[in-house]
């Protein structure tokens, strides 16, 4: 049996258990203690604009259906039948007004009522013997909305949506919030990756220090707006609510409007911004000087935007990205990728920033590649007996008192705390959680049973 | 306009289409990737839809609006310049890959040829890695030139909804 606390304890003075990244028993804890409670991302409400219209997608290995109903409620409901347990729906995306069952055909309607079982009369003695009435697929224990982004939580007892995103819905809002259209989703590319799922999380939460020399090549052929990767140290590390991410430093002077030019945002679509962002949030921009770039959501949602140049003629566009990193096993992750972009922008960039995403991004992005090289060689390494006799250096950016080696940013215009230069500061802030949710018991919980009387 | 029967296998048209595949291929696996872009047009289309699993009757197969490529010449000479750079990482050590090219069939078209054939790529990487295997089909446009066939659009039919490899720094 692993020691949990001995390896909560190392973790938490910035020393990682190397195993950890590929340990079979840890990840069992991540199973039972964190994804059993932590609010998780599944879809956005613009992959399924009209009724019937459903995607299913999976909390760690819970299949869920999240559907739009008749009436346009959008629904999270476990995708195991009733009866004998056949998964209802074997579709990933589509449309339907009715699930039913292929065993023995119980149907169940959109929005999840159980609305037909055949022979109820002969099989079970009607409604006496098993209570149809209000029966219905098991909704998740807990969902949520944020602007779209549509999350659940295996714990009834989850706190509401909004208070667990806290301050990170501040920086969230620069990808998901451009206009009052919100964004649209395109996706997602899904591909598997022999890598444990915490080190793309932790990369997206922090790590701008790998940009130099892991996407050197990018950099090389001109694909990158900035000309030198080192720029990168100039960037603001954030840490907020269960959030933490990397920023670009824009060039000096510029107001709001220039600087959302210079990362290639045409005219068309910066009044809106200024519109919907709050004081604040534009200051981020135009009096910090900051624009955000690669974040992540804890446990596994992460975030990127960034600014290639798409052509001959050096123009530049932006990309957002939503990714989840799906835990298959200690050692394999789905990863699942969707472009994002404003749903009012004009079609002309909505095109050149799907090019610039894929060119950077998902499983043929150049950037991608190299990243997802590194983490599938680290869980590589993690599965041996040397691996537990290596406590890995998390602890860029603090002093051997464990204070950090300088202070905050004075005057950082965005929530939390944000501090400039290379440090591991998100990695550490999004451990910190990791470690929180492993301390903790299981909960306990309640069965539900259907049909009988009690 | 295609023509709806492939032609002959014995037709000079379906060999050369045959031969430019088979050749293709070898660059692939030689990682001759500037050979490999001579064979294009300048207007090449290079696409790669994401398949998805849904339900029979749903009327379509593949994520609408996105793709795993979906390449102009541009973002292919882009791919090609990285894997020339000393600090392509992913590809080193490089994969070992076998473009096994097979089913093809030739159809003619009013801007040339149009190719279907079916495409297994074997990759293995390192020493300690399972390889991976990628089945797909594609259908290519191979246009005249006066430098001889090239390719003028592909569209690569993946078989999985979800890919089983690291990342698509190899071309199908
Ligand atoms: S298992 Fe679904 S109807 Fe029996
Ligand atoms: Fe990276």
């Amino acid at each position: 049996m692993i020691d949990v606390a001995a390896v909560v304890s190392q973790v938490r003075r910035g020393m990682i258990p190397a195993h950890v990244y590929g340990d079979p028993e840890i990840f069992a804890l991540e199973r039972d203690r964190l994804f059993a409670r932590s609010w998780v991302y599944l879809a956005h409400e613009s992959e399924i604009p009209d009724p019937g219209d459903y995607v299913v997608r999976r909390v760690l290995n819970d299949s869920f259906i999240v559907v739009r109903d008749e009436a346009g409620t959008v629904r999270v409901m476990f995708n195991m039948c009733l009866h004998r347990g056949m998964q209802v729906c074997r579709a990933e995306m589509g449309n339907a007004s009715h699930f039913r069952c292929p065993y023995h055909a119980w149907t169940y309607r959109n929005d999840g009522r159980l609305v037909g079982l055949p022979f109820h009369e002969d099989a079970y003695g009607g409604e006496d013997g098993f209570a149809r009435q209000g029966q219905r697929l098991l909704p998740a224990p807990a969902t949520g909305n944020y602007r779209g982004l549509i999350f659940a939580s295996l714990d009834p007892a989850a706190p509401k949506l909004s208070d667990y995103l806290g301050d990170f819905a501040f920086y969230l809002d620069f990808y998901v919030n451009q206009s009052p259209a919100g964004i649209q989703l395109s996706g997602p590319q899904r591909w598997r990756v022999k890598a444990n799922w915490k080190i793309g999380a932790e990369n997206f939460a922090g790590d701008s220090y790998h940009t130099p020399h892991t996407h050197a090549s990018v950099v090389e052929i001109g694909l990158f707006r900035e000309p030198k990767a080192s720029k990168r140290k100039e960037g603001a590390l954030y840490q907020a609510g269960p959030g933490a991410g990397t920023t670009y430093k824009l060039p000096p002077g510029g107001d709001f409007a220039s600087q959302l030019r210079y990362v290639g945002y045409p005219d068309a679509m910066i009044p809106a911004m200024a519109k919907t962002w709050s004081d604040q949030q534009r200051a981020l921009v135009a009096e910090s000087g900051f624009m955000v770039s690669a974040a992540t959501l804890f446990p596994n949602l992460s975030l990127v935007h960034n600014w290639p140049q798409i052509d001959e003629n050096g123009t530049v566009r932006p990309f957002i990205s939503l990714r989840q990193w799906q835990p298959i096993s200690a050692t394999e992750t789905e990863v699942l990728s969707w472009f994002a972009v404003d749903a009012a922008a004009p079609e002309e960039f909505k095109k050149a920033s799907y090019k610039a995403y894929l060119m950077c991004f998902g499983i043929s992005g150049m950037f991608e590649q190299d990243d997802v090289e590194n983490w599938v060689s680290i869980t590589d390494m993690a599965t041996g007996s040397m691996a537990r006799r290596l406590n890995l250096n998390s602890r860029m950016g603090l002093a051997p008192d464990g204070k950090p080696l300088k202070p905050p940013i004075a005057n950082f215009a965005g929530p939390g705390v944000a501090y400039q230069g290379f440090g591991e500061y998100g990695q550490r802030h999004w451990l910190s959680q990791w470690s929180d949710h492993l301390e903790q018991e299981p909960a306990a919980h309640q069965a539900t049973d259907l049909g009988v009387a009690r | 306009m295609t023509t709806h029967k492939p032609l002959p296998y014995g037709d000079p048209a379906h060999q050369a289409a045959h031969q430019f595949l088979v050749e293709e291929a070898a660059l692939l696996d030689a990682a001759d990737y500037p050979g490999w872009l001579d064979l294009l047009t300048e207007d090449i289309r290079y696409l790669m839809p994401v398949r998805v699993t849904t339900a029979r009757g749903a009327g379509f197969s593949t994520q609408p609006g996105m793709g795993h490529f979906d390449e102009d010449m541009y973002a292919l000479r882009k791919r090609v310049q990285r894997l020339a750079t000393d600090h392509a990482w992913t590809e080193d050590p490089p994969s070992r890959t076998r473009h096994f090219v097979t089913n093809v069939r030739t159809f003619r078209h009013d801007d040339g040829l149009k190719v279907e054939s079916a495409l297994l790529l074997f990759r293995s990487r390192g020493d300690t890695r399972d390889a991976d295997l990628l089945s797909a089909g594609r259908t290519d446009l191979l246009r005249e030139t006066t430098t001889g066939l090239k390719l003028a659009r592909r569209e690569i039919t993946a078989d999985e909804a979800v890919i089983r490899t690291q990342n698509l720094a190899v071309f199908l």
